[in-house]
């Protein structure tokens, strides 16, 4: 696990270069290029906002921009994430190197446009003039989203090189996912509604908890029980431990699958 | 550093091999994973061994060259050199940086330029940024390719493209360089740097690994030779000999099946010998030699005025050229007991590749055949120049 470490340290380089042709490709040959990584979340902002308005779910609006964001960087993650090994065969197939930095590159070049649209997110909350919580737990919260993140893609990113239904099973999952958690309304609607082993079975979801710490450090929302967000970060790290274990069974095969 | 250490090998192989599993339909569906796994306990998963039990180590320094029939596991034992691949069983030893030119400008990305794609290639096999920029400009050069270095590689042509990825792999200056099939790529000119550029690390004690076809060059740059055939070792040495080796497996799986032999029997062929100019019983000759074929018979009976004849066809039977005594006015006017009929062939003019002899012995009228082996002997045929067509016909040009 070290020597592990140390060798990704050692490649550190090659992760960066990773990163930066990541971005490079993604915003290649289209006109708006990077500014898709706000413009894209707008819409859906725009979208959300009208269309709960018409049922009359009325949400609040910084609720639903920081929700739409945080998914964002969660929805990017994963879809990329399945092409982040089988996109790359002509690497994989011809040069030695740790694989696990294929994932860690594609998450981080995500992250580095999650971090842009971070930026607007909290300039559009300074200009909105909600009360910031206690925003010294951000980095805890975005280190256990990147955990998360990475965990889930070298799953999935793993899956995809011995399954090609990973990206159908994928699609619905994400789909269910997003309402299973609070992006477009507030976690209260479930705490309020359901017994208490409905909430513990909600936050077993990871992105209810990390969606809740976001809004609390962010939005000072009224705090939910902190039990249920230590339940649901633990699931990020668990996801990531079992992500790295499925990974390092499936490693070795990728040369022959490919 | 002692003796002990610098003579240490750079690559050791034990008992290596390595088995694919083999799909029905080409990708695995879950549902396709889900019928392996009930069938698992039954009889079990087919698989297939590329490499089998498969030893040896190259020494520091030491250029191996790797011959074999397509399919004869050379480019899976690359890479598993490379470590793109991991062995079924056994275990595999690399000493120092390894760069593969399993197939040059494969980490290449399109819609990168050559400038950015070269610094990725370059951190792929392990180089830092400062190391990259240190060769960028001998790698330009090698390729060849100032112009279009900032240009994105997919508007290069196919020949650039490999130039580039040629330049990375040797610039990078591995220890190990791992060649598959490359030299047959560029045009002359390129391929002439690429030999010089091979015969610079040979100088320099680098390692390295060819894989190459084209068996002249690869017995000329190489100390030993690695033969594979069907995933084993058929033999690893000097490479003339294991060339010869390699040469005759493959002329006999090409050749065989064609023979044929019938006839009264009251004449036979027994044997027939092939020589040199130098008088050595061979089967390999050169574009332009002699050929002497020693045709040794035997009789029961007195035969009066036999015929003796021969024919050279390519390996698929195809018939170059045929003659026989009495065409070329050659009698005989009867044959006894045994006795030795000698045929030079002068210049072989045909095109390098394997070709068949075949002999016969027949009465003057034809009408009875005493023994005819059709397609029983195989020569190769050398040749350093190619040209087009079975035969050189020597021609000249002139201004009328």
């Amino acid at each position: 696990m070290i020597n592990q470490l140390k060798d990704l340290f050692r490649r550190r380089e090659l992760i960066w270069i990773l990163i930066q042709r990541n971005l490079k490709i993604r915003y290649k040959n289209s006109a708006l290029g990077v500014c898709w990584s706000l413009l894209s979340p707008l819409f859906l902002i725009l979208i959300y906002s009208v269309f709960l308005g018409l049922i009359r779910v009325p949400i609040h609006l910084p609720t639903l921009v920081s929700g739409i964001i945080v998914w964002q960087f969660h929805a990017l993650c994963l879809g990329d994430s399945l092409h982040c090994i089988l996109g790359n065969a002509n690497l994989v197939t011809k040069a030695a190197f740790p694989r696990i930095i294929l994932p860690l590159s594609m998450v981080g070049a995500n992250a580095v446009n999650f971090f842009f649209s971070f930026l607007v997110l909290l300039a559009y909350l300074l200009v909105a003039g909600t009360s910031f919580g206690p925003v010294w737990w951000l980095p805890l919260v975005v280190l256990t989203h990147l955990a998360l993140s990475l965990g889930l893609s070298l799953i999935a990113g793993s899956a995809n090189v011995f399954f090609r239904d990973t990206e159908h099973v994928l699609s619905v999952v994400m789909l269910a996912w997003f309402f299973m958690s609070p992006v477009i309304y507030e976690p209260n609607m479930i705490t309020e509604a359901f017994p208490a082993w409905v909430q513990w079975l909600f936050f077993a979801n990871p992105m209810s908890g990390l969606l809740t710490a976001y809004r609390q450090t962010l939005l000072s929302h009224d705090p939910v029980g902190l039990e249920y967000i230590a339940l649901s970060f633990a699931v990020c790290w668990a996801v990531l431990g079992v992500g790295l274990l499925v990974f390092r069974g499936a490693e070795p095969r990728f040369g022959d699958e490919l | 550093m002692s003796d002990a250490l610098t003579n240490e090998p750079a690559i050791v192989v034990d008992k290596v091999g390595k088995a694919f599993r083999l799909h029905a339909s080409g990708t695995r569906t879950v549902k396709s994973a889900m019928l392996d796994l009930l069938h698992r306990r039954g009889a079990g998963k087919k698989s297939f061994w590329a490499l089998q039990d498969l030893s040896f180590s190259v020494g520091k320094g030491e250029t191996l060259g790797i011959v074999g029939a397509n399919g004869a596991g050379k480019s899976t034992l690359l890479s598993l050199l490379a470590g793109t691949k991991v062995p079924t069983c056994g275990s595999l030893h690399t000493r120092g940086v390894i760069s593969s030119l399993l197939e040059l400008g494969a980490g290449f990305h399109p819609d990168l330029t050559g400038r950015e794609n070269v610094f990725l290639a370059g951190a792929i096999m392990g180089l830092s940024r400062k190391q990259m920029r240190e060769r960028f400009d001998a790698i330009v050069e090698f390729a060849n390719l100032a112009d279009f270095i900032d240009q994105p590689v997919k508007h290069y042509s196919s020949g650039m493209y490999v130039r580039l990825g040629f330049a990375v792999s040797v610039e990078v200056d591995p220890d190990i360089l791992l060649i598959d099939e490359v030299l047959a790529v560029g045009d002359e000119n390129f391929q002439k740097k690429c030999l010089k550029k091979i015969a610079e690390f040979r100088r320099s004690g680098k390692t390295m690994l060819i894989i190459s076809h084209d068996l002249g060059t690869i017995q000329s740059i190489s100390d030993r030779i690695l033969f594979l055939d069907q995933g084993k070792m058929i033999g690893i040495g000097d490479p003339h000999e294991t060339i010869g080796g390699y040469r005759s497996l493959s002329r006999s799986r090409q050749t065989r099946g064609h023979e044929r032999e019938w006839g009264t029997g009251e004449a036979r062929i027994k044997e027939v010998l092939f020589e040199n100019a130098a008088g050595d019983t061979t089967d390999t000759f050169s574009y332009g030699d002699s050929v002497r074929c020693r045709i040794r018979y035997q009789t029961t009976k007195r035969i009066e005025a036999p015929i003796f004849g021969f024919s050279l066809s390519q390996a698929d039977t195809r018939l170059v050229f045929g003659s026989n005594t009495q065409v070329e006015g050659f009698e005989i006017d009867a044959i006894e007991g045994e006795g030795e009929l000698i045929l030079d062939l002068r210049e072989l003019p045909v095109a390098a590749g394997n070709y068949l002899f075949s002999f016969s012995l027949h009465s003057a009228d034809h009408r009875d055949n005493y023994h005819r082996l059709d397609y029983a002997y195989s020569i190769t045929v050398l040749n350093e120049d190619r040209f087009e067509g079975v035969c050189r016909i020597p021609c000249f040009w002139n201004r009328g």
